[in-house]
């Protein structure tokens, strides 16, 4: 059974009373199977959170159908083994980190016996231990997102929906979302998340479903996208004079074409991340 | 698949938090500590008393301003704790979880009537107090008035509050009924204020209806009057300034009467709430 089933999904908007009305999704069908990872990818205004909406059951379609573990997505019932975190939320600033992950935890039907260890365990996994009675005024904007986290998986979700988890968080807090999420895939949980940026889709996802002024465009796996026509790059030291007009004549002989030289060079990101995730291994952003 | 039913618990986990939420906001701390200085300024002007004894006089400034302000907190609190989820979008992970949008406007409503409780009991507590001590100083400095020992009903003072208390929730259900399908939480609290004027305007209106020729108008007005409450039927506190006694029989009419408008505005929230888009 699919773990999250989207049948020709369309959602018409009507702003203010005699507004006119606005599309905001076009018949998006989408398959997701138990433990995958799903990216979707698409610009501003494409349809990405007000699929996610739908798919938890937030917004009703105008057209269509979803389920969840096979029940529709409208449903309470469907909700019982979700996480969600939005798009930047702003939670109570007067709460403290552990306060809000205790109140969800007792939405969300935990367990009774073990919840303080469990919501402590949880702030544990996403790295907010040591300010988790604080209050969330005082968290910074990656902090906050990571809390967003924590009362997602609070009460062990099978399904996540994640919407731009990683939004204005810095590459260090970003690159441990990923990490977390990679290991969401060990569990054996289905994760569909939201971003406009490709790199993050890449590196996370199974799959990806390109949306585009509310259409579904594409639907591939990544591997396969990304994979180049058959071509392989060689990374060597650098080379002495003369050796390149070597090696191409050598290629040529052999019926290999050859198709360039490239200077590789660091990304930016990765620089950041060797520094900076060096320096603040085991602590957290500070706000 | 097991169904999820409707949970007094999760309403009430709900209530909690967003009385919690209220009480860290300082939006409580600050409306008991105005209205406490309005009841306490009372003591300042008892010399112009118009005429009322100064007992009087202070119980008629304490109720005024347990009213005045807890009317402001009502109206303020109901629309700004229910928006402030809308603007943050933490509704969207409360409603992510099994939970009945029911669950939530209820919770809400039960989060500021807790709110209103704590506030009506506070403020009628320091009044009652103000008054003890008024009383007491009165009886030492002219005993012949008090041969009858004291002339206050503190019990009176204690069914007066929670009339107000009553009179408050049913204000604060309007309100969030508004609130439930407003865009904005400046509309909730503008329209929260114009319901307030009308309720409390009822009983002249009731009286314009009923002095009209046709009865077919004078009908139709009567049940267009039904959509809001008549807030005078709450203003006990006159009576017991008098020194009248609130019978079991006008608390029990009254309390059933703000429970009908309580059910019907939350019922209708409810309804509203559940097709709104988030």
């Amino acid at each position: 059974m699919n773990a999250i089933e989207i049948d020709g999904i369309t959602k018409d908007f009507t702003p203010g009373l005699f507004g006119a009305k606005v599309r905001a999704l076009d018949g998006v069908t989408l398959r997701i199977g138990a433990g995958e990872i799903v990216g979707l990818l698409g610009p501003n205004g494409s349809g990405k959170s007000t699929l996610l909406k739908i798919v938890v059951g937030l917004l009703a379609p105008t057209a269509g159908a979803c389920r969840i573990e096979g029940v529709p997505s409208g449903r309470v019932e469907a909700r019982r083994g979700v996480g969600y975190l939005p798009e930047a939320p702003d939670f109570c600033p007067h709460l403290t980190g552990f306060e809000l992950v205790l109140f969800h935890a007792r939405l969300g039907r935990a367990p009774r016996a073990g919840m303080k260890e469990r919501v402590e365990a949880v702030i544990a996994r996403v790295g907010l231990v040591e300010v988790m009675h604080r209050r969330i005024g005082t968290y910074s904007q990656g902090m906050r997102q990571r809390i967003g986290l924590a009362q997602a998986l609070v009460t062990d979700p099978r399904v996540l929906i994640l919407d731009e988890p990683t939004a204005g968080i810095d590459p260090v807090g970003a690159a441990e979302i990923g990490a977390m999420i990679n290991r969401f895939k060990t569990q054996g949980r289905t994760v569909l998340l939201s971003s406009h940026s490709p790199g993050q889709i890449e590196d996370l996802c199974d799959r990806v479903a390109l949306l585009d002024h509310g259409r579904l465009v594409l639907q591939e796996r990544v591997d396969e996208l990304t994979r180049q026509g058959g071509r392989t790059a060689l990374l060597v030291d650098p080379l002495p004079e003369g050796v390149l007009g070597e090696l191409r004549g050598w290629l040529q002989a052999r019926g290999v074409e050859f198709h360039g030289v490239e200077m590789p060079r660091s990304r930016l990101e990765r620089v950041f991340l060797e520094t900076v995730g060096r320096r603040s291994k085991g602590g957290d952003e500070r706000s | 698949m097991n169904r999820v039913a409707f949970s007094l618990a999760r309403m009430n986990l709900i209530a909690g938090n967003t009385f919690r939420e209220a009480v860290r906001q300082r939006l409580l701390p600050l409306v008991i500590l105005v209205a406490a200085a309005m009841t306490g300024s009372a003591m300042l002007f008892r010399d112009f008393h118009f005429g009322s004894s100064e007992l009087k006089f202070v119980m008629d400034v304490g109720f005024g301003a347990l009213t005045f302000f807890g009317a402001i907190l009502s109206i303020v609190a109901s629309a700004q704790l229910f928006f402030s989820e809308i603007e943050r979008r933490t509704v969207l992970t409360v409603l992510a979880k099994p939970v009945w949008r029911a669950e939530f406007i209820l919770g809400k409503l039960g989060g500021v009537l807790l709110l209103l409780l704590v506030y009506c009991v506070l403020v009628t507590t320091l009044l009652a107090g103000l008054l003890w001590w008024c009383e007491t100083a009165l009886m030492k400095a002219d005993p012949g008035a008090f041969e009858a020992g004291r002339t206050v009903a503190y019990a009176g003072l204690v069914w007066c509050g929670l009339v107000q208390w009553l009179k408050l929730g049913v204000l604060a259900a309007l309100t969030l009924l508004v609130a439930s399908y407003a865009r904005s939480s400046l509309f909730a609290v503008l329209a929260g204020f114009f319901a307030l004027v009308i309720c409390q305007l009822q009983s002249l209106a009731r009286d314009y209806y009923g002095m009209m020729d046709s009865s077919l108008a004078r009908g139709g007005l009567e049940l267009l009057g039904l959509v809001f409450p008549n807030f005078q039927l709450f203003d006990v506190a006159d009576r017991v300034a008098a020194g009248g006694t609130l019978s079991i029989g006008l608390i029990g009419g009254i309390a059933a009467y703000a429970l009908a408008y309580l059910s019907v505005y939350g019922g209708l929230a409810v309804y509203c709430f559940r097709h709104r888009e988030l």
